[in-house]
């Protein structure tokens, strides 16, 4: 479940105001909201890795709800999509169909559907290298069971895109292709309306929500609060809100 | 879930049955054997690619022997569905029969039978795996997190598993392939396409007894360059300055020779003139002298016939004595030639994990050279393992045996 973006703002706002230490407009905390959201997310990467060397190790807790890889890998579900490549036959390869920004590749599906019997293949993900190599054995040359694929990026526009984009060659070549990708966070925003007094009045209409999962609440507070801080030159505001990030960093990953 | 997904009927007869709902109608089949589908033509009887179905539909309104009848109208096949163009009717019985070698008991002529062998290509499969589910198993069961082998290169599994297989097939695996042939005038035979090297060769007699062929190893030889040669003894070239090569005298001489009566390697005419050579520079007549060539050299002591094998040309070739005979040749293959090939039995189905488990970690930088040894070890334990299994010792038969020898078992 996303983070309400409404009760975010509205605590940053309570917390700073408690002692009238300023204030924050919509404009800065929208600014503020995209940077913490995003280093958040960037955190779950090094974060994961980390605690999945615990599993290496065999000394995970794996009891219900405490692993923490698997609270890691659960956060990411808001950004996972099953995105469909199309072929592209000016480009010799898949592009994809959908707007999404992809930030990462997972698991790509090849799929031979005019084949008998069909197939729907894991796909190696090889360098361009690798890859030229592979296919040059015969033990391993890809085959419809065994495909393999690199990326580049498209040698001719593909409108309505300006800029080049993603393209990833699958050999041999399939019908459709599918790949679980990550995409980046959409930015939040919190959406307001002028009041008659001149106040801001939330709209839920115009408003995004933050797509992390609500576990994170605290964080994206105890983030934003941490950027106010320097914004309104109080260094008392960065130290509590750090050692809090801090706390909670140091009791997650120990 | 068990393993099997086939029913009985599926299994042994190659038959599907479903009924009609009037409606529009897709039918999915789920036999271990693909449907074999050429193009969108190839539902129609006239069709030069029906021939190459797998399988055919017949269609009953009873259901009774006799009523059957071979579906002649347009469907179309997407992997194992099929889907009607027009609607069958409401509760008629339809079967999806594969080709089968008496042709199944739906054809009411021998046109209308599903004549083919994708049901017997199918028996027996339960004992074998895939190549393919071996190496989705094993990146299942030994890679990932946690697991000593914690990332792993698809290619590289596919690799391993590959070189295993062909490793096994020749000293572990039950992948001997044997061929009925007859040998011609030309006294040779191509190497078959799949052939890696030969287990045996014997001819069979009238009585379909096998009789052991020989190499002639030590007898005679096929030279790899025949070049022509100039009276200097110097090699000749052509406009193109290669070599001009001829055909083997060597080759030509074993080949007319009469080798089927040949003993320690020389004719009997070579025997009778050494004889009487012995003679010259020893004693006695020619006559009396026979028999004086003491004793057998084992090898050559037979008069079965002999082969050899022309590397250059990719020949066997036989002595003059097998013409017209009816030979079997057996050989090892490595497994990957054929899809049917690529089948390990389940009896060597660990020792593959373990041995591409040995080959990934014994190739791997860092990798512990304890870790490397356990492995070797498990891999040769597993292996030996297979190779008993698989050499299907049963007590029984294996006291049968020993009850001919002076030996006695006691069991």
């Amino acid at each position: 479940m996303a983070v309400n973006i409404n009760t975010v703002y509205t605590t940053v706002l309570y917390i700073l105001n408690k002692e009238q230490r300023g204030y924050v407009t919509p404009a800065e905390f929208n600014s503020l909201a995209v940077q913490v959201q995003d280093e958040i997310f960037q955190a779950y990467f090094p974060d994961g890795n980390q605690s999945n060397r615990q599993n290496q190790k065999n000394s995970q807790n794996d009891t219900e709800f405490f692993n923490m890889f698997k609270d890691t890998s659960y956060k990411l579900y808001p950004f996972e999509r099953d995105i469909i490549f199309a072929y592209n036959a000016a480009n010799l390869g898949w592009i994809q169909t959908t707007t999404s920004v992809i930030f990462k590749l997972g698991e790509i599906i090849s799929t031979y559907n005019t084949t008998n019997p069909q197939f729907d293949s894991i796909t190696q993900l090889a360098s361009k290298s690798d890859y030229s190599q592979i296919i040059r054995s015969k033990l391993t040359a890809p085959t419809n069971q065994h495909p393999i694929c690199f990326t580049t990026q498209t040698t001719t526009l593909v409108a309505p895109s300006t800029a080049q984009q993603l393209l990833i060659k699958v050999n041999p070549q399939p019908n459709v292709v599918t790949i679980n990708c990550l995409v980046v966070p959409s930015s939040p925003s919190w959406g307001f309306t002028v009041g008659t007094l001149g106040q801001y009045l939330y709209s839920s209409a115009t408003s995004v929500n933050f797509e992390l999962d609500i576990a994170e609440q605290t964080n994206l507070i105890i983030g934003i609060l941490k950027y106010c801080g320097i914004i309104i030159r109080d260094p008392e505001i960065i130290q509590t809100a750090e050692a809090e990030a801090q706390e909670v960093s140091i009791n997650e990953k120990s | 879930m068990g393993l099997i997904t086939e029913t009985n009927q599926q299994y042994y007869q190659g038959a599907q049955g479903f009924r009609g709902t009037g409606n529009a109608l897709t039918i999915t089949t789920t036999f271990n054997s693909d449907l074999v589908f050429t193009d969108a033509n190839s539902w129609d009887p006239t069709s030069v690619n029906y021939a190459l179905n797998n399988f055919k539909i017949y269609t009953s309104t009873t259901g009774f022997p006799g009523s059957w009848s071979e579906y002649i109208l347009q469907y179309n096949v997407a992997g194992n569905a099929i889907t009607f163009t027009a609607n069958p009717a409401n509760n008629l019985f339809i079967v999806v029969q594969l080709s089968i070698l008496d042709g199944g008991q739906y054809g009411n002529t021998p046109a209308e039978e599903a004549v083919g062998d994708t049901v017997e290509e199918n028996y027996g499969t339960y004992q074998y795996n895939t190549l393919n589910d071996i190496i989705d198993n094993y990146m299942v069961g030994y890679v990932g997190d946690g697991k000593i082998i914690q990332t792993a290169k698809k290619s590289d599994i596919v690799f391993w598993a590959k070189r295993t297989l062909q490793e096994f097939s020749y000293d572990t695996l039950k992948s001997i392939k044997s061929q009925e042939l007859t040998i011609p005038a030309s006294l040779q035979l191509v190497i078959p396409q799949d052939y890696v090297n030969y287990v045996s060769l014997c001819y069979i007699d009238r009585l379909g007894v096998k009789h052991p062929l020989y190499p002639n190893n030590n007898l005679t030889t096929n030279p790899y360059y025949n070049q022509l040669q100039d009276s200097a003894g110097i090699p000749t070239q052509d406009n193109f300055g290669e070599d001009l090569e001829g055909t083997s005298l060597t080759t030509e001489r074993w080949r007319t020779n009469n080798a089927g009566r040949a003993i320690n390697g020389l004719a009997q005419e070579q025997i009778d003139n050494l004889s009487y050579d012995v003679y010259q520079n020893d004693m006695g007549s020619g006559p009396l002298n026979w028999g004086r060539l003491y004793g057998l050299d084992p090898q050559y002591s037979q008069t079965n016939g002999w082969f050899g094998i022309n590397e250059r040309d990719g020949l066997f070739t036989f002595s003059s004595n097998l013409v017209d005979r009816l030979i079997v040749l057996e050989y090892i293959s490595d497994g990957l030639a054929y899809d049917l090939d690529t089948r390990v039995p389940k009896m060597a189905e660990e020792a593959m994990y373990l041995s591409i488990s040995y080959n990934l970690l014994a190739n791997r930088a860092n990798v512990s050279e304890g870790m490397i040894a356990r492995f070797k070890k498990d891999r040769r334990a597993a292996l030996r393992n297979a190779k008993i299994r698989l050499s299907n010792i049963k007590l029984d038969e294996f006291v049968q045996v020993m009850r001919g020898k002076s030996k006695w078992i006691k069991s």
